[in-house]
């Protein structure tokens, strides 16, 4: 993993300042099924391309933040606030 | 002086009033500065420089460009040094390799001559019957077998691990190299320069007059602000592309926006019978040997080429008072007036080689024929058939193709922020290798925003120029012949012979040979190698060179110390301000997380003793700590925690754990509510930093109005424990400290010992005790002035075994000790504090789940006879079956009787319940005790 990664707060830095939160995930509330409840915590959608991830600038701001990446090139396509994902996710 | 060591020439390189004196298996050498261990060897006669890897074949000096593994040798103990590129120091100590007892007279050279016992692969096939043949053969077969030692004292060097971003990296200091750095810098942009030996120039630093040539390429790259780095190897492109490069001293990830290789060519010897013999050697080794160290490597010389570029060695051997034969491949040549001279015999190639020690003689005639003419020598000079070396480019993902005039694949699809200059790309000149060089370094400027009207117009310009240029090359015969071993792998003993019988094994693609016979996986890399082994491999098979690709391109392309790809360990040591005090206080210390703790001071008997009956003093600042401040501060309390927090008022403190959506207890630690929108957090020591991530992870996902703040490092904290900690609490503040004003699972904010202070009233040791916080830089005077409060009260310090042995006798659980990954709160025994009525949190969905189907397992506590205390880990064991696990376990004193938790079945968790521990052949009989074992009503730290 040697790409580089703009965080939203710091600008462009080197991937492994940063730790990998995972794929973003629909969480199951209380009202989730069995099914549902099992699909968000052991089931991942592991796409080929791009995907929306959490990453945390660990040695950085210590931020979380969410990058959009193509899991096969490992280009970074984008990389935004949470609150901003309404908007743009 | 050497009688081997020739007058002065226009191109040495070494300082003759600098003279320097090394040992070679206590030979002593009289050599200069400026020499390397190789040429030194050559100066002082030593021609066999090592022993082959499987037949122990003598070998010497073959590139001395550290492209083949001829030379490995120990270095003042560091093995498998490359002694033609390593430079000499006064008292160096070299002793020659895979030899017993001296390379001189290796008596296993009698392998030799059993080499038929050892096809390729014999070890899949030799020995397997009977079945203990192999056992019997091979500790014998394994100390045989690897090269050189591994040093026996530790390595004390250090070494960096640097990162370099550069607009602009190119790899590889020749003149194309040179040229292109050199280009991208004055256009602008900031350049790294990789190159592999410890002075930049390439080819040029053996050709004559190539020195003086090369210092001006290098000054003008210098001079124009390239950061150029010699003697650093790069030996491994990644994704990125990242380069990887490497010295004796750091190692380098460089990151560039475009890179140009120009990584040249590498010369090949040729394969004909008895090709390894000492003397025989790529002009490379021979302009070196001749032009920068000034050493004749042999007297009479035959060398084969197929290019002009031979006869420029054959001209300084001649020049430096060799007598020379020029077989020349080619039928015929142009007329230059360096040839006439040499008188080339046209139209023939080496057919085999004769000697022993060295080369004596060769055969030479037409390829193809069943014999030749006998020409005596003492060196066989092989020059110009060269490979381009490619292989770091393809790990960029450029791919290669097979090129008829270059007789060799060159790159081609290279990446968008990839270039190729040089040799590498098929030239074949220094003046078109330096015209690519520019072409890259212009091209590779202009793309990362350096680009100019003019600039654009020399591209143009270089394009047309900047074709492949030279001769077309012209191979030898794959293979010689008669009798006597054609090796196509010199570093792993392969012959043309093995080659052809792992063909007819099957292992009939470049892949599956490597495989099977190992060849290109020595030292070497297939830099000496590839082009034969391709060769021999398609004749076998009946393909073309053209169709027998190489085999993929993995790093390291050199060897690299695995020290250097080690770096420096720095494992974090975190000290509390308090530690001086520990340290005269005498205090054992124990690794906790990342932290150096106090294990004790005196005997943690005697420190439980002294909690129990009198004070206690711990420093608990490792402890992890977070201020969690803001309108929606609860909010995020209520979501993280099981627990409810919304209705806490200020001045309490709360015991809670934090679970994971699957129900899981990550952490636990206490909650206190300072303001109405403001909590300080505690948690686990090991999990701090964890446990931060975690929280600011669902604070961003939630988006709730409010700050984390990890201030574990700001605050100290000690904990005074026992009876008589209030009196001492008395002594050191002026604030009300009694049960009213501090009560249990109070916390009040107070100076104490003049210092604004946040005192919690809990209990993890199980006594009266106050957990106090405060600035961290007063924590050397809060302890000594706590201690000082507390002697007349017979105060001690206690260390981490006592605080255990403390809170097991109240059955407190430590998570991540007593818990694991798959512990819920249910069955650890803190369903409690489990709030389903809330309407969210943490872990709720999976909780209604094992709520509803109630714990397979428990965690309970358990007494036993105290004249044994089982490891912890021990299992628990129901008529001999495994049912469960010991997780904490130790003496206590204070009850007398040896305690701890155990995992056991749901069914078990009854007071009372008699078990079996085992371990090891030891069984011990256990009873169940749902109870803390030490004061069970906690009337004790309530009071
Ligand atoms: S002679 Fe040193 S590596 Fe070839
Ligand atoms: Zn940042």
């Amino acid at each position: 993993m040697t790409f580089v990664i703009a965080c939203p707060n710091c600008g462009p830095r080197e991937a492994l300042e940063f730790s990998f939160g995972g794929e973003t995930t629909r969480r199951a509330g209380p009202e989730a099924s069995e099914q549902e409840l099992a699909g968000y915590l052991f089931f991942r959608d592991n796409v080929m391309g791009r995907q929306i991830e959490w990453w945390l600038h660990r040695d950085g701001c210590r931020k979380w933040f969410l990058a959009e990446r193509n899991t096969m090139t490992n280009q970074i396509e984008r990389t935004f606030w949470p609150h901003e994902r309404g908007r743009t996710a | 002086m050497s009688a081997r060591r020739l007058p002065e020439g226009p191109d040495e390189a070494i300082l003759r009033d600098r003279p320097v004196t090394i040992e070679v298996d206590s030979k002593l050498i009289h050599c200069f500065e400026g020499d390397t261990v190789g040429s030194a060897m050559a100066v002082g006669g030593i021609t066999i420089t090592g022993r082959s890897f499987k037949y122990h074949r003598p070998r010497g000096l073959q590139c001395m460009t550290g492209n083949c593994p001829n030379c490995l040798v120990t270095v003042d103990g560091i093995p498998n040094v490359r002694a033609c590129t390593e430079p000499v120091r006064g008292a160096m100590k070299v002793v020659r390799q895979n030899a017993w007892p001296s390379v001189g007279a290796d008596i296993h050279g009698w392998l030799n001559f059993w080499s038929f016992m050892m096809p390729p692969g014999f070890y899949y096939k030799v020995f397997h019957r009977p079945r203990w043949a192999w056992h019997a053969v091979e500790p014998l077969i394994r100390s045989k077998a690897g090269l050189g030692f591994a040093p026996e004292e530790e390595d004390h060097r250090t070494r960096e691990r640097i990162s370099l971003h550069a607009d602009v990296l190119v790899v590889g200091g020749g003149p194309a190299g040179l040229a292109a750095a050199t280009e991208a810098a004055s256009a602008g942009a900031n350049v790294v320069l990789l190159e592999q030996r410890r002075e930049a120039g390439g080819h040029l630093l053996g050709e004559p007059g190539g020195r003086v040539r090369a210092a001006g390429l290098v000054s003008a790259a210098t001079d124009v602000g390239v950061k150029l780095l010699s003697g650093t190897a790069a030996f491994g492109v990644f994704d990125g592309p990242i380069v990887a490069g490497w010295n004796p001293d750091a190692l380098y990830r460089i990151r560039a926006r475009h890179v140009v290789f120009a990584t040249g060519a590498i010369e090949q010897p040729a394969v004909f019978p008895d090709n390894d013999l000492p003397g025989i050697m790529l002009s490379s080794a021979v302009d070196l040997l001749v032009n920068r160290f000034r050493v004749l490597p042999g007297r009479k010389a035959v060398v084969l080429t197929a290019s002009d570029g031979g006869y420029g060695t054959a001209e300084s051997l001649q020049r430096a008072g060799a007598s020379v034969r020029v077989v020349d491949l080619r039928g015929e040549v142009g007329p230059t007036p360096t040839m006439a001279g040499l008188a080339p015999v046209l139209g023939a190639t080496i057919l085999r080689a004769h000697g022993r020690r060295r080369v004596r003689a060769v055969e030479v005639g037409p390829p193809g024929a069943s014999g030749g003419r006998k020409i005596p020598c003492d060196l066989v000079v092989l020059a110009g058939f060269a490979v381009p070396s490619t292989n770091l480019l393809s790990m960029t993902g450029a791919k290669v193709e097979f090129d008829d005039h270059a007789q060799a694949f060159l790159p081609v699809d290279l990446p968008p922020t990839v270039h190729a200059a040089g040799a590498v790309a098929g030239s074949r000149t220094t003046d078109g290798a330096i015209t690519q060089g520019r072409l890259a370094g212009l091209e590779a400027a202009a793309a990362v925003g350096h680009g100019s009207a003019a600039a654009s117009e020399r591209v143009g310009l270089l394009r047309l120029q900047a074709a492949a240029d030279g001769d077309p090359v012209v191979l030898p015969p794959e293979t010689g012949l008669g009798k006597g071993k054609q090796f196509a792998c010199l570093c792993m003993d392969v012959t043309n012979k093995e080659l052809k019988f792992a063909v007819e094994e099957g292992f009939d693609s470049m892949e599956l040979l490597k495989r099977y016979t190992t060849i290109t996986m020595g030292p070497c890399q297939g830099k000496g190698c590839m082009l034969a082994s391709q060769r021999l491999c398609g004749k076998a098979t009946g393909h073309t060179l053209a169709e027998t690709r190489p085999t993929t391109a993995r790093p390291p392309w050199t060897p690299v110390e695995l020290g250097t790809l080690a770096g420096e360990r720095r494992s974090p040591r975190k000290e509390t301000t308090m530690h001086d005090v520990h340290v005269d206080a005498g205090a054992e210390f124990m690794w906790a997380a990342d932290w150096r703790r106090p294990h004790h001071y005196s005997t943690p008997g005697r420190e439980v003793e002294a909690v129990r009956q009198r004070v206690g003093l711990i420093d608990v600042s490792t402890l992890g700590k977070f201020r969690v401040k803001g309108p929606q501060a609860s909010d995020l309390l209520e979501r993280l925690y099981p627990n409810r927090f919304g209705d806490m008022k200020i001045g309490r403190v709360r015991y809670g754990a934090m679970l994971n959506d699957e129900g899981v207890i990550l952490d636990d630690g206490t909650v206190c509510r300072l303001t109405e929108d403001e909590f300080f957090v505690t948690v686990t020591t090991g999990n701090t930093a964890a446990l931060e991530r975690w929280m600011t992870w669902w604070l961003a996902d939630w988006g709730l109005d409010l700050r984390v703040l990890n201030v574990t490092a700001a605050y100290a904290a000690v904990n005074l424990g026992g009876p008589d900690s209030r009196k001492v609490m008395e002594k050191l503040t002026d604030a009300d400290v009694s049960k009213e004003a501090v009560p249990y699972m109070g916390c009040v904010p107070m100076d104490v010992a003049g210092v604004p202070s946040l005192v919690l009233r809990i209990g993890f040791v199980g006594e009266l005790s106050y957990e106090i916080h405060f600035p961290s830089m007063y924590g050397e005077h809060v302890w000594d002035a706590t201690m000082e409060a507390g002697e007349e009260f017979g105060i001690e310090p206690f260390g981490l075994e006592a605080q255990r042995i403390l809170r097991l006798e109240k059955q407190h659980v430590l998570v991540g000790q007593d818990t694991d990954a798959e512990s819920d709160p249910y069955e650890a025994g803190l369903g409690w504090m489990v709030k389903l009525d809330k309407p969210d949190f943490l872990g709720k969905r999976a909780l209604i789940d094992l709520e509803a189907a109630g714990p397979a397992e428990r965690l309970v506590g358990w007494t036993a006879d105290p004249s044994i205390v089982p490891p912890e880990g021990s299992s628990v064991v129901h008529e001999g079956v495994w049912v469960g696990r010991v997780t904490s376990a130790r003496r206590s004193a204070t009850t007398g009787k040896t305690v701890g938790l155990a995992w056991v079945p749901a069914g078990w968790a009854q007071e009372g319940t008699h078990f079996d521990i085992q371990f090891g052949t030891v069984t011990i009989h256990a009873t169940v005790a749902l109870k803390p074992f030490y004061d069970p009503e906690g009337t004790r730290l309530r009071s």
